[in-house]
This record gives structure tokens, C-alpha cells and sequence, in this order.
């Protein structure tokens, strides 16, 4: 494939003593790192690494201050997005950028939609799409509208976008942060394909398992220093966490024994999210921790938001406490203990633009005002009791919560619905976009509150997750639960098998005619 | 902790409040007897007006919203108003009581139809506001039957024309619903729900809330204004006319993005919006002063509007550089840098 | 397919439109009395709707004709009044009396008019010279007063009373209106004939607060005014405020224009010299005499002059 002896050199990026600062912060510190043309280079790192900045450098987004980039061996300085595409350097994001009343082919071609007699020739545009849309497996309409998709397809559509172009780099940011396991199985045929076809791949991912996977070397970061880059053959997890976080994590995942599970705490009878054909009832505890698992769009976020009133539902009954409640708003589910910490923090569970202060006592400014006004000194002063509380690392409570790390905006979500005095907390995704140190607190921070006689709710995609934390896991398929599962009889295998029960004799997302059935 | 939030009041506020010196200076220089007492007093009658009614259009932006019905609104709260004061049958002290609370009555009013309908059908505010905008004037032609109403009692023109040390009553008026505006924001429960819903209504909502409530205050709120800058109107020119306040929506629009409000709501203060009128004001007042034609003026007072945005852009930017500098370091292991970047996002 | 459905659903209520329409016009071919349309500027403008209001009064004394008046949503909203010619056209109306907001844009629409066989008669401002020849138009009846007449004579009163020498502003109405043009033209006439000095002449858009603001600002520059001239009553009630504010009333002179019921009181306090009664509210009215005369047979043609009328506090005792 490529001759070392003609002109072209090895290595198709390289790094010189690269530095990139932001006021107060040191985000590169004189990076050296040489990517080899065609293999699948993993960056490791935690949240604010460096494994970001040092990705938009390259994408046209950020100028470096010091050092130099080669690309080919050529000084590269991209000064906008535009460039970087240009020079065949192309990334997928972590946060979408597709154009939601769009359609899903128009999005694909977007930059350079196929004319005819200068209109768009629509039949070739979707038949080109189409093909996109096979590459990388996503079984939906080109037709459709993006609004109408899934995160995890949307996720699918940025890959199939990025691969319209030819490029010699494709940068890929957590990919995999909103892909069950098959999804995520055929993303790593489509990196195979692209190397196979001499596309460089660099791939950032906080699933530590699908860096051994996917890449061939790791390059890990800390603090904007690069701490060392090895051949994936060679690492192994507790290595990398080693080099990641300079030192040894106890255990990745805290369960403590089963002791305090008491009264019923919230069940749910016969609901069913409007629009969804199946409705379900299972019951939540004190105490309890209760997985939701299942693959992405098996319902189980329709679902919590119908419980939660965010969206509307068809029918079905709530209890808290035994007692029935009428939730048809987010309003009526506060008023009565429940809720909901959304998978989107940022657009959903936060106000970025404001206080650490504002965000947590949103919920109830009642406690914090008197006829109205608001009471600055009783403000801070709660805030401050759960920052301490929570450990949320903040310099001040009046820090803007748009500059929090991951970690701690969702330790911020938390503490809003603590001040709520809430009793039940549902998460959907608690730790997507959250690196590995962190993680383990929230993993606490869940644990801490179970022990508090809280019920908790648990989304996630993230088996593993789950199976460490959980003492009980619904298996979701389909919108109807198929499983369900005391800690005894948690297995990869019986899980995954129950997550696949209603998609067996058909396609996927496709309506089950089965009955009722739920666990 | 209170010095470092007065220091971000004066970074936040300066950069327009310095356009706004620089812009007296070199009219002061340029134009004779633009310094004059007498002028200043003028310039402050002015920007009375749209004043109060840009800091109710500073509570609805702030949410995101938009109200164009303001001009309109105003006509016809002073044919409410001028009917009223001018009714033979009241003696002229509960006369003018009266006036003064039709007016603000019938701008309330308008705001509840504005709020409601926007939140209930879920429509954009510049669509119901539109309708508000013919719908209000048609009201003001209907019931005045399109003549001027005027003779309102003397005491109440005095009050439009009286001055404290060469600061107009109006003046002084438009300032405690400023001061007042900026408390409500600042201060108060329903303020700070303004700012959260106008940066992430969704958030709002999910945090157990329902914004559209808030919402409706605001356009009742902004209506209320009107409502006691159509009282101004009367107080100072003597007269009610349904066809005056044409374009006024546009200046308390100008006055208040001039302010460092954003349009697309969640930011902005209410001594923005002030600063933003008497921007606008003295720039009225200097270029005439200078001798300038309509023609130029007007071309000028546009090009103004559209720098001042310009500069004030930067100026945020600025400001948030230093904002981290200000603030203690950051944790190590957390630098808060992550998200910050201009990448671009739907 | 969809698209065609689309334009389908978009034609119905055209065509439904066309249906209420149609149904309009045969009802009042039933009537059989002439049908007058009477296209107005805005109705807003108390000097219009009185003039309307006469209008009305006329044909409901008359009782020979039914009178269909159109009027505009501002002082500039052209589109209307061509709309308003258009289905006056359409509905084959016997007589069209026109205001028109732009004196070379409605000219071609006039021109339709008077091609379908129906009889036009231009009202209040004259269409524009020029655009009338260049259509062939060149005798079109115009019933109107003479607004260069009118603002001279309201000139005059304060040329007299300032003697020469005496300083002025001339406050206008909006730049690009007819009656605007005119009317500064005749206050110019009379400041040069009577020996005035304009200081300034500047535009407030025939609003009250713009007048006030304006006038505020330019007694600032200008102290030494003697006289101001306002193009219409409504910006004279600001320039009277003003004037007020800076304790020169009565100091300095103030003509206005229009004679509308809220200046006639400061006229008699003496706060304004003079304004210019035009008699819109028999203005329409003659407008359709003079139109039913030519139907008749009667040859007119050019410029019919309307009174205009200087009133002081005399006029008003």
C-alpha cells in the first residue's frame, strides 16, 4: 500500500511540540505524536485531556500557539472547517450537526447536492443515499426527516455523511456513546473497510474495551501532555486507567451489598407512552437500584418520559408511595417526588448560560425566596451545602455551569432534584459523555442516594454499567419489557437474549404483532 | 464576592455605556449647544417614551420573544386614556386617576391577548403581535372615529412639562420603571425564571415549571408599559391620536438589542435597554444639532444601530476571555474547556 | 402528485373568492342605481375620514347612487388604491372619484379605467402633469384645492406679522408626498415674497411627537426663531408643545394646515397664527357632482378649483 521508499512520507499527521492554551488553562502542552498513514490511531484521555483540542486543531476549529502540524509532511494550519475538509480531514462529532427539517439524504450530500439543469436531481440524491445508507447500516428512509430520527441513527447519518466525501483522515469522537453492541459490531466492519481502503482513522472513545477492538495503537493524554502512545496489542485495561489517571482505580464498578430495599416506592401499571403500541407496569422500591436495559429505541426513553409527563401517554396509572397520582405534566411528577435526569443534559437538564446556583435551585425557589424576591445569602448557601455535598468541583457557586467538566454538570442535575427533596430519580444515560474517573463517582453518588431510601431509575445502554450497579434489571425490547432480572441472575447472555426477543421474527423497529406479554 | 459581581456589572454594562459617552463627547465638541442644561433636559424628555416601552419589550426578548403590537397598543391606550380624561362629567383629579388607569388597563390587556394567544396555540409572538399591531390601531380609528382627542386638564400637562433641577418629571418617570424593571429581573423569583426560560425553555419545563405562565406575565408585563408610556404621551404633547406610534415597535427594538439584549433571548439587562434609548436619543438630538439633512440622518441612525451591535458582539467576547481570568483556577485535572469551542452546532 | 394536490387545495379558496365576488357585483347590478367608487387615501388621517364621512352624507341625501368608498391602511400604501381601481374596473362601476397616494402611479390605472368606458375624476391631489400627457390623459378633471395656494396664504399671515427679516423653520410632511411638495413649495413662495429667512426646513412625517421632538432640538441650534410652519395641524400641535416647553409660546408664530378640531382652540388662544381649511368633507362630494355633470354630457376639463380658506382667531369667535 504505501512505499516507503517514494516521496510520501510514514507518517500521515505529525505533531511538533504542539501547544495549545486557553486563558487559564494549559489544554496542549508541547505534544509530540505521529500518526501512521492508514492505521486506526485511538486517542485515550479523560474529559479535558486534551483529546479534544487537540482533534479541532486539526479540524480547522482551533490555531495552535506553539509548535507545528504536518500533514504529509507539509505545515498544515487550517483556518476554518472548509480547509480541513479540503485537505481531506473529516470528522464526526460527538454533538450533532445535521439539519433537522432536512432530509436524511440532504443532510448526507448537503455540500454538494447532484444537480440536473441546475435543480437538484432528487432520484440521483436518493439513490446515492441510500447506498450511504447501507454502508453503514442504517435501515431508514433517506426520505425520512432528521427530526424524526433516533440519537442512535443520527449517529449512524454523521458516520454515513463523513464517509460521502473521499477523505485520508476520519475522525471519529465517541462514536459509540449512543450504539448497542451490533450497532457498534458494524461500525468497527466499516473502520475495517475504510483501512482497508487507506483511510487513516482516529478514534476517541471512553468504552476502554472497543479501543482493544478497533485500534491498532493508543495514544493516551493527561493534562494536555501526552503520556505515552502504545501498540494496542500491548495495553490492557488497568494499564491504560493507570496512564490515564496517573493512578489505579479501586474497582471500576461499586456494589454494595443488598441491605436496604424497602417499601414500594413508585409503580407503574399498564403505561403506555402515546404513539407506542405496548404498555408496561413494574414497580420501583426504597432503596433500590433498577436497571432499564435494552437496545437503543426499544422504548425505554418514551417510556420514562411518559412516567416523567415530559411527553404525552395513551394510558396507565401511577403510585407513589401505594397511593395513585395523576402526572400529566413534568409539574405534577416534581409536586410528587419524581424526577427525571435526561439523557441530553446540556439541552435538556441544564441552563449552560447560567449559575451552578440558578441550576440547582430552579427547582424550588420557594425554599430560596421570600414573597417573591429571591434570598441571595439563602441561595448560595444550599448550593454550597450540596456542591460540598456532592463534590462537585466548582470554584464557585456562581460558576457558569457551561464550564463544568461532563462529570460535574451531571453531579449539578443531581443536586437540582436533591434540593427538590425528590424521591424518585430517574436517569436515562447518567454517564454518556463522562469519562472513567468520574464515572465512579456518579456510581457512588447513586449508591450514597439508594442508601438513602431513594428509588432509582436506571437507563442506560451501557450493560456493564448496569450489571455493576444494578440490583435488578428490566430487560426492554421493543416497547415491552421481555426481562426481568434479580442481581442473581444477571448474565450478558440472558439479558441480550431478552433484549432481542421481539425483534426476532422480523426487522428491527418493525411493530411485534405478539401480545401483551411483559415481564 | 459582591466587588467581583459589581466589576462584572461594570464590564457587562460599560462597553455600550462608553459608546454612549464617547458619542456625547464628540457631539459636545462638534455640535454647538449640545451640552447646553437646556438640551440635555431636552434629549431626557425624548427617550422618556421609548424607554418605558423598550423595558417591556426587554422582559418578552429576553424570552425570546418579540412584540411588534407596541405602537399600535400605544394609540389606542391614549384614546382610552384621552377619552377618559377628557369626559366632562368627571372632575379633572378623578379624571385623570381614571385615564391613568384605562391606559394602563388597555395595554395590560392587549398583553394578555398577545400572551395567550401565543402560548395556548403555541404561535410565534411576531405573528400574534402582528395581528395585535392592526388589530389595536383598527380598535384606536374605530373608537375615536379617527379624530385627535386633546385639552386634557392642566394638571396633567404640568406634570408632562415640570422639571426637578433640569431633569424632566417624564424623565424621572421612565427612570423608576427602568430601576424598577431592573429589580424584577434581578431580584425576584419571576425574573430569574425570565433569563431560564429565555436560554432553555425545554430545561424549564422538565425542571417541573410551566413556562408559558411566565410568558404571558411578560407580554402583560410589556403591554402595562405601553399602557404608562402612553400616559407619558398624553402628559407631554396634550394630545390622543389614534394614528400616532407608527414605527414605535422598531425604535424599542433598536433601543433594546442597541442595549446588549439578545434577540435570540436569555441575555440582556434592563441598563442596557436604557443605555440603548439614550443612544438612540442622542443621536437624534446631535445630528440635528450638527445640521444634518433627513435624508443622511436617517441613513446614520441606521448605520449606528447596526456598528453598535457589531461592537457590542465583540465587546461579549472580550468579555468572556476575561471572565476566565477573573475567575479562581480551575481544578488540574478538570480544565472546564471541554464544550467551550465555536464549533458549529444545529 | 403531492404538489399537485397541494396546488389544488390552494386554488379553492381562490376560486371561492371569485365566486363571493362575482355574487357582489350581479347583486348590485339588480339595484340599478350608478355605482360611484370612491377611492380614498387613509382613513387613519382624520382630514380623509371627515372628508369620507361628507361623502357618505352627500349620497345618503342624494339617494340616486350607491357610493362604495376604499380607503388605505397608511398614507403610502399605494397597492390598495390600484387594487381597489382594479376590481372597481372589474365591477364595471360608473364612476370613479380618486385620491390617489402617488400621483404617477396611479395614472395607469386611471388610463384602464377610462379605456373600460368608465368616467374618472381625480380628487384632493392632482395626478402628475407629465405622466397625464404622456398617457394621452392630459384633460383628466381635477377637483381639488390648490395646496401651493393654500400654504402661501398661511405664509403670508406670518410674513405679515414677522415683517422681513423674520427667521423661520419649515417643518414638512413626509418627503415624497404630493401634497407634502406643494405645500412646502407655497410656504417657500410666501417666505420669499414676504422677505422671511428659513432657517431650517426638515421633515416629521405629519406626526405630532416627531414635530415636537424636532422643533425641541432645533430651538436648541436655532434660539433666535421667529416663525414655524407645519405642513399639516397634527405636527403644529407638536410644534405648539414645544414651544410651551421652552416657554416661547406666543413668542414665536405658528401656521399650520388642515383645520382640525384640536388646533381650532389654540388658534383662539392665540398659540398658532393661522392653519388652512381646505373643506374636505365637501370635497368628495363635489368630486361626484362634478363627475354625474360629465356623465351628463357637460364638457369639463383640467383643474376644478376647491376653496381654500385661511382661518385665524377671527374666523373662529
Amino acid at each position: 500500500m504505501v512505499d516507503l521508499g517514494n516521496a510520501a512520507p510514514p507518517d500521515i499527521i505529525e505533531f511538533q511540540g504542539t501547544t495549545k492554551r486557553f486563558p487559564g488553562v494549559l489544554a496542549l502542552d508541547r505534544v509530540d505524536l505521529a500518526i501512521h498513514r492508514g492505521e486506526v490511531h485511538v486517542l485515550a484521555g479523560q474529559n479535558g485531556a486534551g483529546k479534544s483540542t487537540l482533534v479541532k486543531l486539526l479540524c480547522g476549529l482551533y490555531i495552535a500557539d506553539e509548535g507545528a502540524i504536518l500533514l504529509e509532511g507539509k505545515p498544515y494550519a487550517p483556518r476554518s472547517t472548509v480547509a480541513a475538509i479540503r485537505a481531506g480531514i473529516r470528522i464526526v462529532y460527538q454533538e450533532f450537526n445535521l439539519l433537522p427539517y432536512l432530509t436524511v439524504a440532504e443532510n448526507i450530500f448537503f455540500e454538494r447536492l447532484p444537480r440536473r439543469a441546475g435543480l437538484v436531481d432528487f432520484a440521483r440524491l436518493f439513490r446515492d443515499a441510500e447506498a450511504m445508507l447501507a454502508q453503514v447500516g442504517l435501515e431508514i428512509s433517506p426520505r425520512a426527516r432528521v427530526e424524526t430520527l433516533g440519537v442512535a441513527q443520527m449517529q449512524l447519518l454523521e458516520i454515513a455523511k463523513a464517509l460521502s466525501t473521499q477523505s485520508k483522515v476520519l475522525i471519529l469522537d465517541e462514536p459509540t456513546a449512543t450504539l448497542t453492541p451490533p450497532e457498534i459490531q458494524r461500525l468497527f466492519g466499516i473502520i475495517a473497510r475504510l483501512k482497508a481502503r487507506g483511510v487513516t482513522v482516529l478514534y476517541i472513545s471512553h468504552r476502554l474495551q472497543e479501543l482493544f477492538e478497533v485500534g491498532e495503537r493508543i495514544t493516551v493524554l493527561r493534562n494536555g501532555r501526552k503520556v505515552e502512545t502504545l501498540a494496542a496489542r500491548d495495553a490492557s485495561i488497568p494499564r491504560l486507567v493507570r496512564l490515564m489517571v496517573g493512578k489505579e482505580l479501586g474497582e471500576e464498578y461499586p456494589f454494595h451489598p443488598e441491605s436496604g430495599i424497602g417499601a414500594e416506592i413508585l409503580r407503574v401499571e399498564e403505561l403506555q407512552p402515546r404513539g407506542k403500541p405496548h404498555a408496561v407496569s413494574f414497580a420501583l422500591h426504597r432503596g433500590e437500584l433498577l436497571g432499564a436495559a435494552g437496545l437503543v429505541g426499544s422504548g425505554r426513553t418514551e417510556l420514562v418520559r411518559a412516567l416523567f409527563g415530559a411527553d404525552a401517554k395513551e394510558s396507565g396509572r401511577i403510585y407513589r408511595d401505594g397511593s395513585e397520582v395523576s402526572i400529566r405534566r413534568p409539574r405534577d411528577a416534581v409536586r410528587h417526588g419524581i424526577c427525571l435526569l435526561t439523557e441530553d443534559r446540556k439541552a435538556q437538564g441544564l441552563i449552560l448560560a447560567m449559575s451552578c446556583s440558578a441550576n440547582v435551585t430552579i427547582t424550588d425557589l420557594r425554599r430560596v425566596s421570600h414573597a417573591g424576591l429571591l434570598q441571595d445569602s439563602a441561595e448560595r448557601s444550599a448550593t454550597r451545602e450540596l456542591v460540598d455535598d456532592l463534590d462537585i468541583k466548582t470554584p464557585s457557586v456562581d460558576q457558569l455551569v457551561a464550564n463544568l467538566s461532563g462529570g460535574n454538570q451531571q453531579k449539578v442535575v443531581v443536586a437540582k432534584w436533591l434540593f427538590r427533596r425528590s424521591e424518585v430519580l430517574i436517569f436515562d444515560e447518567p454517564t454518556r459523555g463522562i469519562d472513567v474517573g468520574a464515572r465512579f463517582e456518579i456510581y457512588q453518588l447513586l449508591w450514597r442516594l439508594a442508601a438513602a431510601g431513594k428509588g432509582i431509575l436506571i437507563v442506560s445502554s451501557d450493560l456493564p454499567e448496569l450489571m455493576g450497579i444494578c440490583h435488578r434489571i428490566l430487560v426492554f425490547s421493543n416497547g415491552k419489557i421481555t426481562g426481568d432480572l434479580p442481581r442473581s441472575g444477571f448474565s450478558q447472555e440472558r439479558i441480550l437474549s431478552a433484549a432481542y426477543q421481539e425483534y426476532v421474527h422480523g426487522r428491527p423497529q418493525a411493530d411485534s404483532t405478539a401480545g401483551t406479554g411483559h415481564a | 464576592m459582591r466587588v467581583k459581581q459589581i466589576l462584572y456589572l461594570l464590564l457587562r454594562e460599560a462597553g455600550i455605556g462608553l459608546a454612549l459617552i464617547l458619542m456625547v463627547i464628540a457631539f459636545s465638541a462638534a455640535a454647538p449647544r449640545f451640552a447646553s442644561m437646556a438640551n440635555v433636559t431636552n434629549i431626557l424628555t425624548q427617550i422618556s417614551i421609548n424607554t418605558v416601552i423598550s423595558v417591556g419589550m426587554t422582559f418578552v426578548i429576553l424570552l425570546g420573544g418579540i412584540d411588534l403590537s407596541v405602537g399600535s397598543v400605544l394609540a389606542l391606550a391614549t384614546i382610552v386614556g384621552g377619552m377618559i380624561i377628557t369626559n366632562e362629567n368627571l372632575s379633572p383629579g378623578t379624571a385623570i386617576l381614571l385615564s391613568v388607569l384605562g391606559s394602563a388597563l388597555t395595554g395590560c390587556l392587549c398583553g394578555v391577548f398577545n400572551g395567550v394567544v401565543c402560548e395556548r396555540w403555541k404561535i410565534h409572538s411576531f405573528i400574534v403581535t402582528l395581528g395585535m399591531l392592526n388589530i389595536a390601531r383598527g380598535a384606536a380609528l374605530q373608537i375615536s372615529n379617527s379624530r385627535t382627542i386633546s385639552e386634557f386638564p392642566d394638571a396633567f400637562n404640568d406634570v408632562g412639562a415640570a422639571t426637578i433641577f433640569g431633569v424632566p418629571v417624564i424623565f424621572l418617570i421612565a427612570l423608576a420603571v427602568v430601576l424598577a424593571g431592573r429589580f424584577i429581573l434581578a431580584r425576584t423569583v419571576f425574573g430569574r425564571m425570565i433569563y431560564a426560560i429565555g436560554n432553555n425553555e425545554e430545561a424549564v419545563r422538565l425542571s417541573g415549571h410551566d413556562p408559558s405562565v411566565y410568558k404571558v406575565v411578560a407580554f402583560i408585563v410589556c403591554g402595562g408599559m405601553v399602557g404608562v408610556a402612553a400616559i407619558i404621551y398624553m402628559m407631554r404633547l396634550n394630545i390622543a391620536s389614534p394614528i400616532l406610534g407608527v414605527g414605535f415597535e422598531l425604535n424599542a427594538i433598536a433601543a433594546v438589542v442597541i442595549g446588549g439584549t439578545s434577540m435570540s433571548g436569555g441575555k440582556g439587562s434592563m441598563i442596557g435597554t436604557l443605555l440603548g434609548a439614550s443612544i438612540m436619543g442622542v443621536l437624534n438630538n446631535g445630528l440635528l444639532l450638527l445640521g444634518m439633512g433627513d435624508f443622511a440622518r436617517q441613513m446614520v441612525t441606521g448605520l449606528i444601530i447596526v456598528v453598535a451591535v457589531i461592537i457590542d458582539k465583540y465587546r461579549a467576547q472580550a468579555f468572556l476571555r476575561s471572565s476566565y481570568e477573573l475567575a479562581p483556577a480551575p481544578p488540574r485535572e478538570e480544565p472546564h474547556l471541554r464544550d467551550t469551542g465555536p464549533g458549529p452546532r444545529v | 402528485m403531492n404538489t399537485k394536490c397541494r396546488a389544488s387545495c390552494a386554488a379553492l379558496p381562490i376560486l371561492a373568492l371569485l365566486a363571493v365576488g362575482g355574487g357582489g357585483s350581479s347583486a348590485r347590478a339588480e339595484e340599478k342605481k350608478p355605482v360611484v367608487g370612491l377611492v380614498m387615501k387613509s382613513l387613519a388621517n382624520e382630514f380623509f375620514k371627515s372628508m369620507e364621512e361628507g361623502a357618505r352624507k352627500f349620497a345618503a341625501e342624494d339617494g340616486t347612487f350607491t357610493l362604495v368608498p376604499v380607503g388605505m391602511n397608511s398614507e403610502t400604501d399605494i397597492d390598495t388604491q390600484i387594487s381597489a381601481m382594479e376590481n372597481f374596473i372589474t365591477q364595471k362601476v360608473d364612476l370613479i372619484c380618486v385620491a390617489p397616494a402617488d400621483s404617477v402611479g396611479l395614472v395607469a390605472p386611471v388610463k384602464k379605467a377610462i379605456k373600460a368606458g368608465i368616467t374618472v375624476v381625480n380628487f384632493d391631489v392632482k395626478l402628475d402633469d407629465k405622466a397625464l400627457a404622456k398617457a394621452g390623459l392630459k384633460d383628466l378633471v381635477f377637483v381639488g384645492p390648490d395646496n401651493r395656494e393654500g400654504a402661501y396664504l398661511a405664509g403670508n399671515e406670518l410674513a405679515k406679522k414677522l415683517g422681513k427679516g423674520g427667521k423661520v423653520f419649515i417643518i414638512e410632511g413626509n418627503p415624497g408626498a404630493d401634497n407634502a411638495k406643494m405645500r412646502k413649495a407655497g410656504f417657500e413662495k410666501a417666505a420669499k415674497e414676504g422677505g422671511l429667512k428659513v432657517l431650517v426646513s426638515r421633515t416629521a412625517h405629519w406626526e405630532t411627537e416627531e414635530a415636537n421632538t424636532l422643533v425641541t432640538n432645533l430651538l436648541t441650534s436655532h434660539p433666535d426663531v421667529q416663525g414655524i410652519m407645519a405642513a399639516n395641524d397634527s405636527m403644529a400641535l407638536g410644534v405648539v408643545k414645544a414651544l410651551d416647553a421652552a416657554g416661547k409660546s406666543g413668542k414665536v408664530q405658528v401656521v399650520g394646515f388642515d383645520n382640525i378640531p384640536a388646533i381650532q382652540k389654540l388658534v383662539k388662544d392665540g398659540k398658532v397664527l393661522a392653519t388652512i381649511d381646505q373643506f374636505g368633507p365637501e370635497m368628495a362630494a363635489n368630486c361626484i357632482k362634478t363627475g354625474f355633470r360629465m356623465k351628463k354630457g357637460e364638457h369639463l376639463k383640467g383643474w376644478l378649483k376647491t376653496p381654500v380658506k385661511l382661518i385665524t382667531a377671527t374666523d373662529l369667535m
